[in-house]
């Protein structure tokens, strides 16, 4: 019998304006001990899944029609109070965010210590040191270090990967049926990524619950799913074993995801972009057809009018689609021409030992305890070249750019831009600097002054110049138009764009000024493949235009190795190994790098024997 | 934790100090700045200008300024608080006797704040979206836009003189005699053993208390309230409720343990103005506190009283924001761990 039926369940969401349906008539099944992937890109209703089986919707969403049976029980009709008592118990969840889903005024033992009086296996009027070893035995059993020092310590205290694990190691105490895990490493490392990916497949097995695992990382979904469901616009497109889905697509948007990716190993090959989005809520009532249809490269006129037929297109193996037949049939773009460096490009930036140390604890007539965040890091960079730079956080990526970009002093080293000297801070350098290297924050989100409308903030560096009114909004429609958003866009506030214009918006603002270096933090982290193959190919597009540099700092491997003709490895400050982008990945000479490529998701051995190996890792 | 404590204490005593320093000085020159003679009110009506010149030469009034501040401070250092033009007494004998009072009123009226502060944002938040919240927020503007004296007239119109349930003048009932050991007369009442006087001066207490708790309330809710709703929106109430906790559960262990750290560095602010208020409440009531003694002081233009009841204000401010932020660090993990 099936852990987990789902039958025709439809989720909508009510407000003056009408009903709209979130979740589309839902159907599948999970098999106790089975783990299945939801993936599909963000407001695709991934969480909404989660969210019903809990019966924990947001205000104004409710089931409208359908069956959801969970081992046996009709978790439609099951009253509050019964529901509560299977959460934490028979279905337990992994966040996101492990950060932020840990009390932050509770320490850890008073968190686990209320979970375990929950599920009732909690103290009761039991002596202390009962729900203490009860407690240590299980994040023991999640690899921390110290248990007993963890218990005492406040969730800021530690790292994300840290909270990641005591969440799962709350999540199984109870020894559940059914683990929910929505994007449990989207917010973390690569590296820890795989070992929390490795730790959760083991605690899977060891106590054979089953698991729906939630994410937009297809190669992640691939690696460790046992079925997959792809979710589009509310919509289930696609569900089937994960082997098939992937190798076999039988609907053209699971196809067009598989090649948003840039591939992280083999051959070069070009990015398929998805035009357009994702169509929202509002929207989906007046679409006749298929939803996908719009942004769909199979598309012909029954898809814009006719429902599509949900398709048996293997053994357990389903498509919503027209033609599914055709979906193989979709090939990605030819591989790009420009990795190959001019070899005649003049030289751009040179940095030479650059280090920055920070103060943690100044002392009186001492010299101060620093710690070296970056140390005697040196590069080249010529005109027009991609430089990646990539490493896990706190390796001193991010502040390596700071430093390039001169948003905060060296500690030692020289920089040059252009031929000119610019280590140091004083105002002609700065304003040398800013006239030809610009930042482009990781999120837009905080990165955009939400009470500016978009055409004030990408004209921002004209504040400085003496520029009219007409000046600016004639430079901002011209930016806008180069970063591939439509002019109107000038007039709409941060909160009224998606998180992809909202990017393109802080891209658009670093090039006002027409900087030869663009250095990009981060900035596809987070993002959905389809945007981010969107960004990437404006990236490439602006090189073509421009003939600009840019120093892009990613974790993600396969954005580098896709973007850039050079890369340098950061680990614990230092620059661990540079070169070109094909041979490092090819043949990696240092240790970390080689950990790091065996650490992406898709690569190698399966993130369990993957987690054993990397336990020496920290 | 306690280090961490003694090191706040310790850097605000070192700020204490100049604010005080700030704050004697400007007391000190604005009443120099009076158009009144300390000398010739220190003198019977009928002194001659020569006796009046000898008393100014004889009280330092003919330095300069800065010197006399210097020489006021000498002696405020040296315990010597000055005499009461008006009352011929010590200064420090009429603060000391009205400063416990204030203290207890103050005290007292900050918790009724608080625990209506409280009650109606957990309230609010409660029936958030529903009829009952607009009815909290209703009342919530109403106390908010009267000030605490019309409070306080309202009170003592009502529960005094019309329904004469409570009294509302002074602090205990003609009968009792009033045990000093403390000062602080609900304290000296229990200690000496008499419960009939405490009720006495407990139910003197009610009306000047709830004039002064209540209008502060409001600041108290409203940002209980929203910060309640901002703390709702965090992932660990979501992730709470995905671990089956029941929503009271949630609210009370979750949500206002969040959500009551900016509440309470509001508290801070507000109880600062509340001192502020017992003023005009304490001339309302006929309440022997300081408030009525500066009222007193500053109409016989008393100036020895009116400075150092003007300090005790200060010192007064001062503590209340330190013990505010000392309990904020204690609440809050991520200010305590270095």
């Amino acid at each position: 019998m099936s852990l987990l039926s789902v039958n025709g369940v439809s989720v909508a969401f009510a407000n003056a304006l009408g009903t709209f349906t979130v979740l589309d008539k839902l159907t599948f099944e999970l098999q106790p001990g089975k783990v299945l992937g939801l993936v599909g890109e963000s407001g695709a209703g991934k969480s909404m899944i989660g969210r019903t089986i809990a019966q924990l919707l947001p205000n104004r969403f409710h089931v409208t029609e359908g069956d959801l049976r969970f081992d046996g029980r009709d978790m439609l009709k099951t009253g509050a109070a019964e529901q509560r008592a299977l959460l934490g118990r028979d279905i337990a969840f992994i966040p996101q965010e492990p950060l932020a889903a840990l009390d932050p005024v509770l320490t850890i033992g008073q968190q686990i210590r209320e979970h375990l009086d929950h599920i009732g296996r909690g103290a009761g009027r039991r002596p202390e040191r009962d729900w203490r070893k009860v407690a240590i035995e299980a994040l023991d059993a999640v690899h921390l270090h110290d248990p007993a020092g963890v218990l005492d310590k406040y969730p800021h205290q530690l790292s994300g990967g840290m909270c990641q694990r005591i969440l799962i190691a709350m999540a199984f105490l109870s020894q559940p049926k059914l683990l929910i895990a929505d994007e449990p490493t989207t917010a973390l490392d690569v590296s820890v990524q795989a070992r929390i990916v490795g730790l959760i497949g083991d605690m899977q097995r060891r106590h054979g619950t089953a698991v729906i695992f939630i994410t937009h990382d297809l190669r992640l979904a691939r690696e460790i799913c046992d079925d997959v469901l792809v979710l589009y616009a509310g919509k289930q497109v696609e569900f089937g074993p994960a082997s098939e889905v992937f190798e076999r697509p039988g609907h053209p948007y699971t196809r067009a995801l598989q090649l948003a990716i840039p591939p992280a190993a083999g051959e070069h090959r070009g990015l398929f972009t998805l035009p357009d989005r994702m169509p929202g809520l509002m929207s989906l009532k007046q679409m006749g057809g298929c939803r996908f249809a719009p942004r769909c490269p199979l598309a012909e006129a029954r898809c814009h009018e006719v429902p599509p037929p949900d398709v048996t297109v293997g053994p357990g193996h389903r498509a919503l689609c027209h033609k599914p037949e055709a979906t193989p049939g979709i090939a990605p773009p030819p591989a790009l021409e420009h990795r190959h460096r001019d070899p005649d490009a003049q030289l751009l930036f040179r940095a030479r030992d650059v280090s920055r140390h920070y103060i943690t604890r100044a002392r009186l007539f001492r010299k101060p305890d620093t710690f070296p965040a970056v140390r005697s890091a040196s590069l080249d960079l010529a005109e027009g070249e991609f430089l990646g730079i990539v490493g896990e956080s706190g390796s001193g990526k991010s502040t390596l750019a700071r430093l390039l970009v001169g948003l905060e002093g060296t500690s030692g080293g020289t920089m040059e831009l252009l031929g000119r000297d610019v280590s140091g801070m004083d105002r002609g350098t700065a304003a040398f600097r800013r006239e030809n290297v610009q930042m482009v924050f990781q999120d837009p989100q905080s990165a955009l002054n939400p009470r500016r409308r978009v055409g004030e903030i990408v004209t921002q560096a004209m504040e400085v110049m003496n520029g009219s009114r007409a000046d600016r909004a004639t430079r901002a429609a011209e930016l806008l138009q180069e970063i591939g958003l439509s002019p109107e866009m000038a007039q709409r506030y941060p909160s009224q764009m998606s998180g992809g214009q909202k990017q393109r918006v802080n891209i658009a603002r670093a090039l006002c000024t027409v900087p030869r270096l663009l250095i990009a933090d981060e900035i596809v982290s987070g993002l959905d493949v389809s945007v981010q193959a969107q960004l990437l190919e404006l990236l490439l597009h602006l090189r073509r235009e421009r003939a600009m540099s840019i120093i892009l700092i990613s974790h993600d491997l396969s954005v580098v190795r896709y973007l850039c003709d050079r890369v340098l490895v950061m680990y614990r400050g230092e620059v661990v190994e540079q070169g070109e982008v094909d041979a490092v990945f090819a043949n990696p000479q240092a240790d970390y790098t080689r950990k790091l490529l065996a650490a992406m998701p898709g690569e190698g051995a399966p993130a369990a024997e993957k987690f054993a190996a990397e336990e020496a890792f920290a | 934790m306690f280090a961490t404590i003694m090191k706040m204490l310790l850097r605000r005593l070192l700020v204490a100090i100049p604010t005080l320093l700030v704050v004697a000085a400007l007391l000190f020159v604005v009443l120099r700045l009076l158009p009144v003679d300390p000398a010739a009110m220190s003198l019977p009506p009928n002194a001659t200008n020569d006796e009046v010149a000898a008393m100014r030469e004889a009280m330092g009034l003919n330095r300069p300024l800065p010197v006399q501040f210097l020489i006021w401070l000498g002696q405020l250092l040296s315990g010597d608080f000055g005499m009461s033009i008006a009352f011929r007494r010590p200064v420090w004998d009429l603060v000391s006797e009205a400063l416990p009072a204030t203290i207890e009123l103050a005290f007292l009226s900050m918790i009724v704040a608080t625990v209506v502060g409280v009650a109606g944002g957990l309230l609010a938040f409660y029936f958030r979206d529903r009829t009952a919240e607009a009815a909290i927020d209703f009342s919530s503007i109403v106390v908010l836009s009267l000030p605490e004296f019309l409070w306080a007239l309202m009170l003592m119109l009502i529960f005094g003189v019309w329904l004469q349930w409570l009294p509302f003048m002074l602090r205990l009932d003609p009968q009792f005699e009033r045990p000093v050991i403390t000062g602080f007369l609900l304290l000296d009442t229990l200690l000496a053993g008499r419960p009939d006087a405490f009720m006495s001066a407990l139910r003197h207490m009610i009306l000047p208390v709830m004039a002064l708790g209540i209008s502060a309330s409001p600041a108290i809710m409203r940002v209980l309230r929203s910060s309640l709703l901002d703390t709702y929106q965090e992932d660990y109430i979501h992730q709470a409720r995905l671990r089956g906790l029941d929503e009271r559960r949630v609210l009370l262990r979750h949500g206002l343990k969040n959500a009551f750290l900016p509440t309470l560095s509001l508290m801070g602010v507000q109880f600062g103005f509340l001192f502020g208020g017992t003023l005009l409440v304490e001339v309302i009531f006929s309440y022997p506190g300081l408030g009525n003694l500066m009222i007193d002081a500053i109409r016989n233009v008393d100036l020895p009283v009116i400075q150092i009841v003007g300090l005790a204000y200060c010192i007064m401010v001062l503590v209340i924001s330190t013990v505010v932020d000392m309990l904020y660090l204690v609440l809050n993990p991520k200010l305590r761990v270095r």
